[in-house]
């Protein structure tokens, strides 16, 4: 298992966000978390990372624990994050978001490479690469968010709501660079409230509610069964 | 982009050179004197911005370059250290100072870590008024050495103290140019822009943080340390919260957005009170006008004005580019 979470707790002061959760990644998969605002799922990808800490439980990566890790150790290990509403430093160029998501890394060589699979996977970031981050569209800050997360070259990409305030046509997009990417060797575990997204790319799927999971299964299955998916999954 | 670069080469080197010639041939007193305080204060709003640069808006100010100040005064009056070796302690102790308070203030964020940067420079002010037998408390310090001459150089002459500081200023812009444009300062304008992302890519926020302020303390205490052998007495309340603020307005009038801001703005608010001497009591009021005027109108800063003035001339068909999302 790439990545796994035995009975993992958050609270944020004397509030609980996730209640004992256990959820895995095997590794080239694509997993996905699915469920309404406020359930928990950003919470589960920021403890992965170590930017908040766990009350109880266990967060292992490739075997080794990194709960507890700071978060420069987390992306060392191999996971990078394209967080919630595409973070990005908007008053630099396209060029020092990319480098700046290579940021941990020295092998010069490795990281043009890396920048290349980048623009061939999205295009248009190379046309703009002298651009503010701050003046894209929508869609290209969203290219350039996961484009920054894929030059630490990540084993596991963790993706917070990517398809937020996105074009219905945009997210089929989305869909497509996901399996890409997915594809050319990287795990990823999924955050999403779009059901129709989740069930284009994940192969696995698990269902929170109020911080606990209540559900988990192939997503195909599920979206097939009338009664989950009215209850579920909108 | 290639032409602005130059153009900024050539005032980059045009400056030094005007100001060589300044201290070569004006021989007022008075005049010296003030260029001299204008270099100070272009040192101090410059280092100022390189904390700002990480995210963090800091009044600590005022009570790095006092301790400067004082460090540099001591260093030779109490321990005989040589003046010089005394100038470099006082930067080097108001940087590890920095460094040691940094680690706790800096994991509060914004305003948080504004109020204990002011609460800190009172602190440092009341260890030195109560103090009395080390700092000479609220009478203050007097008779504190000159430099001591090399080379067949003496350090009495007001041109001398300006060329000091000239050399001093030009170093110390030149160090903090180099550090804002290598990795480091992509680093600090990484934490500044998008905080939690910095720490997503693997920045270790807290270091570059404190390596931030401790830069900066560094600057403020090497000024203080010239200021004080320089002027050769010192009063505890010289740099105290008010001083901390005009360096503030200084960075934001000149711009804090670019590197030339803080200097352009140091610049011309040290000469403004000089030429307008009738209101100089009225002076934190003329102050807090034009900040108010400058936030306004022109939030970039005076650096901003060129631009301005062109787009108010010459209609430019579509300059926006505003940030979306």
């Amino acid at each position: 298992m790439l990545l796994s979470l035995s009975n993992v707790s958050v609270y944020y002061g004397s509030a609980m966000a996730v209640a004992g959760i256990d959820l895995s990644v095997e590794e080239g998969r694509i997993v996905s978390v699915i469920g309404a605002n406020g359930a928990g799922k950003s919470t589960i990808l920021k403890a992965i990372n170590g930017l908040v800490p766990i009350r109880s439980g266990s967060i292992e990566f490739d075997g080794r624990r990194i709960d507890g890790s700071p978060t420069d150790a987390v992306v060392k290990a191999g996971i990078a994050c394209v967080p919630e509403s595409r973070k990005l430093f908007p008053y630099m160029s396209v060029e020092s978001n990319l480098k700046l998501g290579a940021y941990l890394r020295k092998d010069k060589q490795g990281i043009a490479e890396d920048l290349e699979r980048v623009f061939q996977l999205f295009p248009r970031l190379k046309e703009r690469l002298r651009q503010r981050a701050g003046s894209l569209s929508g869609g290209e800050q969203q290219m350039l968010a996961i484009g920054r997360a894929l030059m630490s070259k990540p084993r596991l990409l963790l993706m917070d709501e990517p398809s937020l305030g996105l074009a219905p046509i945009v997210i089929d997009t989305l869909a497509d660079t996901i399996i890409e990417i997915n594809r050319g060797g990287v795990s990823v575990l999924l955050v999403e409230q779009n059901a129709g997204l989740v069930s284009r790319v994940a192969q696995w799927c698990y269902v929170i509610e109020v911080g606990a999971l209540v559900l988990e299964g192939d997503i195909k299955e599920m979206m097939s069964n009338d009664s989950v998916r009215r209850a579920f999954l909108g | 982009m290639n032409r602005r670069s130059l153009s900024g080469a050539a005032t980059a080197s045009v400056v030094p050179v005007a100001l060589v010639l300044v201290g070569l041939f004006v021989q007022g007193p008075y005049y010296l004197h003030l260029f001299i305080i204008i270099m100070m204060n272009v040192v101090l709003a410059s280092s100022l911005r390189l904390i700002n640069l990480s995210g963090q808006l800091s009044l600590a100010h005022g009570g790095l370059v006092t301790l400067g100040a004082y460090a540099a005064a001591l260093l030779v009056m109490r321990l005989g250290l040589s003046s010089w070796l005394a100038l470099l302690g006082a930067a080097v102790l108001s940087g590890i100072v920095s460094c040691l308070v940094g680690f706790p203030f800096t994991r509060l964020k914004g305003i948080y870590f504004t109020m204990v940067s002011v609460f800190f420079v009172q602190i440092i002010v009341l260890t030195v008024q109560q103090w009395r037998s080390l700092t000479g408390g609220a009478s203050g310090l007097y008779g504190i050495p000159r430099p001591d001459g090399f080379w067949g150089l003496e350090f009495k002459s007001k041109t001398s103290f300006f060329f000091l500081m000239l050399a001093l200023m030009l170093v110390s812009l030149g160090i903090m140019w180099a550090i804002e444009h290598s990795r480091v300062g992509m680093t600090f304008r990484g934490i500044q822009q998008t905080d939690s992302l910095a720490e997503s890519v693997g920045i270790n926020t807290t270091t570059y943080k404190v390596l931030a302020f401790s830069i900066g303390g560094f600057f403020a205490g090497l000024v203080g340390g010239f200021y004080a052998q320089y002027v050769s007495a010192l009063d505890p309340t010289a740099f105290g919260f008010l001083f901390t603020i005009y360096i503030l307005i200084y960075m934001i009038v000149g711009g804090a957005g670019t590197f030339v801001g803080p200097i352009l703005g140091a610049t011309l608010l040290t000469v403004l009170p000089e030429v307008a001497r009738p209101l100089k009591s009225y002076m934190p009021f003329v102050f807090a006008a034009i900040l108010m005027l400058i936030i306004f109108l022109m939030p970039e800063g005076l650096v901003g004005l060129p631009q301005r003035l062109r787009k108010l001339f010459i209609r430019e068909p579509g300059g926006r580019s505003d940030v979306a999302g």
